[in-house]
């Protein structure tokens, strides 16, 4: 069936089954790799989007349910080659390994700091407590988004 | 250490750099290995065995062949060689030289549940699944043996032909029985640990196709490109006629260290012609990819009363699964390390792994050293106690020490900064937590673990890479090393600008190419910056010469008082030649602006381990942990709350990059201590899905802070030591000891999950 | 996944329609945080798929003494909603320990309570909270209770042809509510959880007394006899205390490969004891 969305501000329109999740899309119909599949089952958050603003695992999103809705992956959150300031203090503070969990975890973090501009550390890890990491150890990552939000000109 | 280059190491070398592929992943914009398509591509499935341990009766392709998209489904009898079979050194006395062996597809047999039967390739990946599942496999379950003592016990059924033990090693020093008899305290444990999985984010994946001349190519993520040996082998190829490309992985952990996807791609693109795609699911990689070795270690510990460590007894038994991929070495491993870091005179080993009908174990970060920290310290920690004696304290009282011999002979040539890593981390904690409730309970532990670093010195490991400037001065650096995430590509680009004066940003790698970069040996055993980072800097040292040696004739001064630094050649007096005028000369006068530089490992013949005849591992990572925990009295649920890990690196060329292997080791040595197990009931993993098998969230543990020693005297490049596996080894000690301080309670069995610490108080009666 | 027929009715009345002729080899997707799973692991093969995200059920509404949901609420309003906090805070407490974030973007109540996962928290508040059920179905609606409405391991009492459509809870305003759980990680499904709702009147006694259990049997239960133990009595410590003692000899319990039955029938008591003694000190407070 025909699938209208808007794809990082961009309305785009593909065909796709019922039956192929907004993953598979992404990667196999729209060449798009930002979203990872770690696990298929909604748990370890590498297949993160954001769905009107929102994270979700686009590995249980069928792609027909997207139909006029806003989709965003990590390249949307980047304007042309600038980093966003996140994805500078992840590199900042050494908090990617082996980055497969790194887009999933931005992400989730961005929309996160939308609803909650000035959490504390716990209030981070306990946001971010729904990504797997295997490599880091999750604290350079803490580092990093608390770095973000106490960076100097941030109103 | 080379002083003409330490004007510009200092600069680069212990600089917390941002890695390369750190600024490709954090845009998404690394093609990981399932992130790759090609033309008329097939997605291929494994189709593996429900049963434990069954005979293969009738096996019918006819109606998956017949599904829609179906291209191609093989079994045994299409694969051109489908037994590889390995020499496992297990001790002549006991065991004698062992043939294992390994089926690509099951034949007749299968061993162990998730066993490969066949495979099939279709257009699509649902296609390629809805004929996965039409393939007709009959089965006929015979007896089966799931626990490593019931298979060495007479009777056990066999699961290969002769014996079920796979190899036996044996380690006596001093007089044991004399010291068990005669000491002030002696102390006996017995300890459990269990199979856990690498559970890397990024599953095992790759895509193959036909490259030109008919060489197949295969693009996977792996530790080990030289699987290209083994691919052609089983393919019947000549080696020359299979390329292994390694991508950056999204994790490795030693689960991606034995062939994963690499035979099955290759059998079905010289099959097909066609190019293939084969990515595991998460289940698929839970039930089929092999598990960390579990062991059963009893340990009979003696010490005098001022809290020297007089004697171990140690007996070891674990499980090699159905197929005996790297038990032998692993059990090695732990026979070496079962002492621990500590100067023992009176030390025995006996220990022994079986085959069983449970999923294979293999390679995993720690590779049989990690499994013995819990131990050797939670005895360490035992005796401590027995004899009033601080955790800091009777460590400082046993370390090791240079000139030390270990129980196997080995001489400790480098420093040991144990007593100071031990002291470290305990002062780390800070002032002790209050319980945030009555009935809370708050307790700290320590624990300290040594993990070698390098290849067993008689496998004459080596490693090779090649640096070459082009003709504007920018450097290309070509070294097959696999990149796991740990930085190991980008370690390597620190230390040839650092030798070759060249900005960072100028250096562009190359790694982990069979057919294009020189080959560089595994990423495992916290060998790759020894090794590989030996091989850049002798590369870079041989090509600093050649090219100082044409800028002294330019700059008519002596080629030893010349400096590279800044992309220019400078001469004492501050005259400086820019490098792309060195190299243009170099052209001219036929100066190569390349060389290929190869590092052979220190090597040394076999040892008999059991009379102690001498080195086995080139040298050793020491650390040591410290904890603090709080401990629910009703619930049993362990909470940490701090986590201090000190080691010393030799040398830390990336600070920040080190800092990470320690937080990211330590994490994972809690999730080993506090929640992984794979469950098996018969053979049958429980646990085949990340809802099953928890893996430790930010929300499951501390911060962990690294403490960074460099006591420089590491066999690496400026005095590195290894870092990959170390910190995994002393988090689950250091719980099992931080509970033992909170509730009085030692917990032996791991993981210590909340029902398990309830056992242990009493809270669920006799 | 398997592939099937997918429908996307607008209106009610054409999804009615559509379940009472496919009802049988259908599924419903809501959030599709259950579903999905279940199709990616070909453990599900459903002739069709009925995507119900465009009916009007999002409804959020507090009239009189009850709050109405609509079933494609998702769990992230119910933690994030004013209103609900006031009115019925232990729908936000459930909420806010379901799976992880991305769950809770798209996972519905309705959605929740039809899939029936025994462990799962908003099944059990709504236990808790004798919440009712409207379900609709082509011929007509019908109504039941919560802990009517579970009826064993994954089931319910929804017909192939029926719609979960709507939950009324009633408020909780005056009274002292509790939710605890134990998972073995963070956002892991619970081993046991416990909600509780305590009512003290005037006199300092309990009137009302909730206990419900998740993790107990194939579906949340109401601990009957624990809070008759407290009804009529002041909530001290020891009453609260021999309450939950009575639930562990009243709750049953079994053991799987995560939890052995011993250590759920502690839990049942531990965790009991300590909702009751929060829900207690929250309703001292409001009176």
């Amino acid at each position: 069936m025909i699938v209208n969305f808007i794809l990082n501000g961009r309305p785009r329109q593909i065909e796709a089954p019922a039956n192929e999740t907004l993953l598979q899309t992404l990667r196999d119909t729209l060449g798009n790799f930002d979203a990872k599949e770690g696990c298929n089952e909604g748990v370890c958050g590498a297949c993160t989007v954001l769905l009107d603003g929102r994270p979700v695992a686009s590995c249980l999103v069928l792609t027909p349910t997207v139909r006029a809705h806003t989709v965003v992956t990590l390249r949307g959150v980047q304007s042309g080659d600038d980093l966003h300031p996140l994805q500078q203090a992840f590199l900042d503070h050494g908090a990617v390994q082996c980055g497969f969990c790194t887009p999933g975890i931005l992400l989730t973090a961005l929309a996160f700091l939308e609803r909650h501009p000035r959490p504390d550390r716990e209030d981070v890890r306990v946001a971010l407590a729904g990504n797997l990491c295997r490599c880091t150890g999750y604290t350079k990552i803490l580092d990093a988004v608390q770095a973000y939000v106490s960076r100097p000109g941030r109103s | 250490m080379d002083t003409q280059v330490l004007g510009q190491v200092p600069r680069i070398i212990g600089r917390s750099v941002v890695r390369h592929d750190a600024r490709d992943k954090v845009q998404a914009a690394t093609a990981y290995a399932a992130d790759w398509a090609m033309p008329g591509m097939l997605h291929a499935v494994v189709v593996r065995s429900p049963y434990a341990s069954a005979r293969i009766g009738r096996l019918d392709t006819t109606r998956a062949l017949a599904m829609p998209g179906v291209a191609v489904v093989l079994t045994a009898p299409d694969v051109p060689r489908n037994t590889l079979w390995t020499d496992v050194p297990g001790q002549t006395t006991a065991v004698g030289p062992l043939r294992a062996r390994l089926h690509i597809l099951a034949e007749e047999r299968v061993r162990h549940q998730g066993e490969p039967v066949a495979l099939v390739a279709a257009e699509t990946l649902d296609q390629a699944r809805a004929a996965a599942e039409a393939v007709e496999v009959e089965y006929e379950p015979c007896p089966g043996v799931f626990d490593p003592e019931a298979a060495l016990a007479p009777g056990a059924p066999l699961v290969h032909e002769g014996t079920n033990l796979l190899a036996h090693w044996r380690v006596t020093r001093g007089d044991v029985e004399g010291a068990l008899a005669s000491a002030a305290t002696v102390v006996e444990g017995e300890y459990r640990t269990q199979f856990v999985d690498s559970s890397y984010l990024e599953p095992e994946s790759g895509v193959a196709w036909l490259d030109a001349d008919g060489v197949i190519t295969i693009r996977v993520s792996t530790q080990v490109i030289e699987h290209f040996r083994d691919v052609a082998e089983v393919l019947a190829v000549p080696q020359n006629r299979v390329r292994v490309i390694g991508t950056y992985l999204g994790g490795g952990f030693g689960g991606k260290e034995d062939v994963t996807v690499e035979v099955y791609l290759g059998l079905l693109v010289l099959r097909t012609g066609r190019p293939v795609k084969m990515v595991w699911s998460r289940q698929e990689s839970l039930l089929g990819r092999a598990k960390r070795h579990p062991y059963l270690m009893h340990y009979r510990t003696a010490a005098a009363s001022t809290g020297e460590i007089l004697a171990h007894d140690i007996t070891l038994v674990s499980d090699a699964g159905a197929y005996a991929y790297l038990s032998a070495l692993v059990l090695l491993y732990s026979t070496v390390t079962a002492a621990g870091p500590y100067r023992v005179p009176s030390v025995r080993v006996d220990a022994r792994v079986a085959y069983t009908n449970n999923p294979p174990t293999s390679a995993m970060r720690g590779f049989g050293a990690m499994q013995m920290v819990f131990g050797y310290e939670s005895q360490v920690d035992r005796v401590a106690r027995a004899r009033g004696l601080d955790p800091v304290r009777i460590r400082a009282l046993n370390a090791l020490r240079r000139g030390d011999t270990l129980p196997v002979g080995q001489v400790i040539e480098t420093h040991v900064a144990l007593p100071e890593l031990a002291a470290r981390a305990w002062a780390g904690l800070g002032e002790p937590s209050r319980p945030r409730a009555p009935h809370l309970r708050v307790g700290r532990g320590l624990a300290s673990n040594f993990q070698p670093y390098g290849r067993i010195v008689w496998l004459h490991d080596w490693s090779s890479a090649w640096v070459g400037f082009e003709m504007d001065g920018s450097l290309v650096v070509r070294c097959g090393a696999p990149d796991v995430g740990g930085g190991q590509a980008s370690s390597l680009c620190q230390i040839a600008a650092a030798v070759l004066g060249v900005e960072l940003e100028r250096v562009t790698i190359h790694i982990s190419d069979s057919a294009l970069t020189p080959l560089a040996g595994t990423t495992t055993a916290s060998r790759q910056l020894y090794m590989s980072g030996n091989a850049v800097l002798k590369a870079c040292r041989e090509l600093r010469e050649q090219i100082l040696g044409v800028a002294a004739t330019l700059l008519g001064a002596e080629p030893t008082t010349l400096t590279l630094v800044d992309n220019a050649a400078w001469a004492p007096d501050g005259r400086q030649l820019p490098l792309a005028d060195v190299l243009r000369q170099c052209a001219r006068v036929g100066v190569p602006r390349s060389h290929l530089g190869v590092y052979h490992a220190p090597a040394g013949e076999p040892v008999d381990l059991e009379r102690g005849q001498g080195k086995v591992f080139p040298d050793y990572t020491f650390g040591a942990h410290a904890v603090e925990v709080e401990v629910d009295l009703e619930t049993g649920q362990v909470r940490v709350r701090k986590h201090v890990a000190a080691h010393d690196v030799g040398r830390a060329i990336n600070p920040q990059s080190v800092a990470g292997q320690i937080q990211g080791g330590a994490v994972q040595g809690l999730g080993y201590g506090l929640m992984e197990e794979i469950l098996l009931e018969e053979g049958i993993n429980l646990t085949t899905s990340f809802a099953s098998y928890l893996i430790p969230s930010a929300a499951d543990v501390a911060d962990v802070e690294p403490v960074i020693l460099e006591s420089g005297e590491g066999l690496g490049p400026f005095g590195a030591r290894g870092i990959g596996e170390p910190p995994i080894g002393p988090p689950a000690a250091a719980l099992a000891n931080a509970i033992a301080d909170a509730t009085g309670v030692r917990v032996t069995t791991l993981p210590i999950t909340a029902e398990r610490m309830a056992r242990a108080l009493g809270l669920l009666g006799p | 996944m398997h592939p099937f027929d997918y429908a996307a009715p607008g209106g009610i009345d054409e999804a009615l329609a559509l379940l009472s002729r496919h009802g049988a080899d259908a599924k419903v997707l809501a959030g599709g945080q259950s579903l999905v799973p279940l199709l990616n692991y070909r453990l599900a093969k459903p002739r069709m798929v009925i995507d119900i995200n465009a009916l009007d059920l999002g409804a959020v509404g507090l009239e009189g003494d009850t709050v109405r949901l609509g079933a494609l609420v998702r769990h992230h309003i119910l933690e994030e909603s004013p209103e609900i906090a006031h009115a019925c805070p232990l729908l936000g407490a459930a909420a806010r320990l379901i799976g992880n974030v991305r769950v809770r973007s798209l996972g519905t109540v309705g959605g929740s309570l039809a899939h029936a996962d025994p462990a799962a928290e908003l099944p059990l508040v709504m236990v808790a909270l004798d919440a009712h059920l409207t379900i609709r179905r082509g011929g007509g609606t019908r109504r039941i209770g919560a802990s009517q409405f579970f009826t064993g391991y994954l089931s319910t009492s929804l017909e192939p042809n029926e719609l979960l459509t709507e939950i009324e809870v009633p408020h909780t305003v005056g009274k002292g509510t509790a939710l605890e759980e134990l998972a073995r990680r963070a956002g892991d499904f619970a081993v046991i959880a416990v909600a509780v709702v305590v009512g003290v009147d005037r006199r300092g006694r309990v009137d009302e007394a909730r206990l419900a259990y998740a993790g107990v049997g194939p579906q949340p239960l109401r601990a009957h006899r624990a809070e008759d133990v407290l009804v009529g009595h002041e909530p001290t410590a020891e009453w609260v205390a021999r309450a939950a003692g009575v639930a562990r000899g009243t709750m049953p319990t079994h053991s799987d490969a995560f939890a052995s039955s011993a250590y759920r029938s502690l839990l049942v008591e531990v965790l009991g004891r300590r909702a009751l003694g929060q829900a207690v000190g929250r309703a001292l407070a409001t009176s």
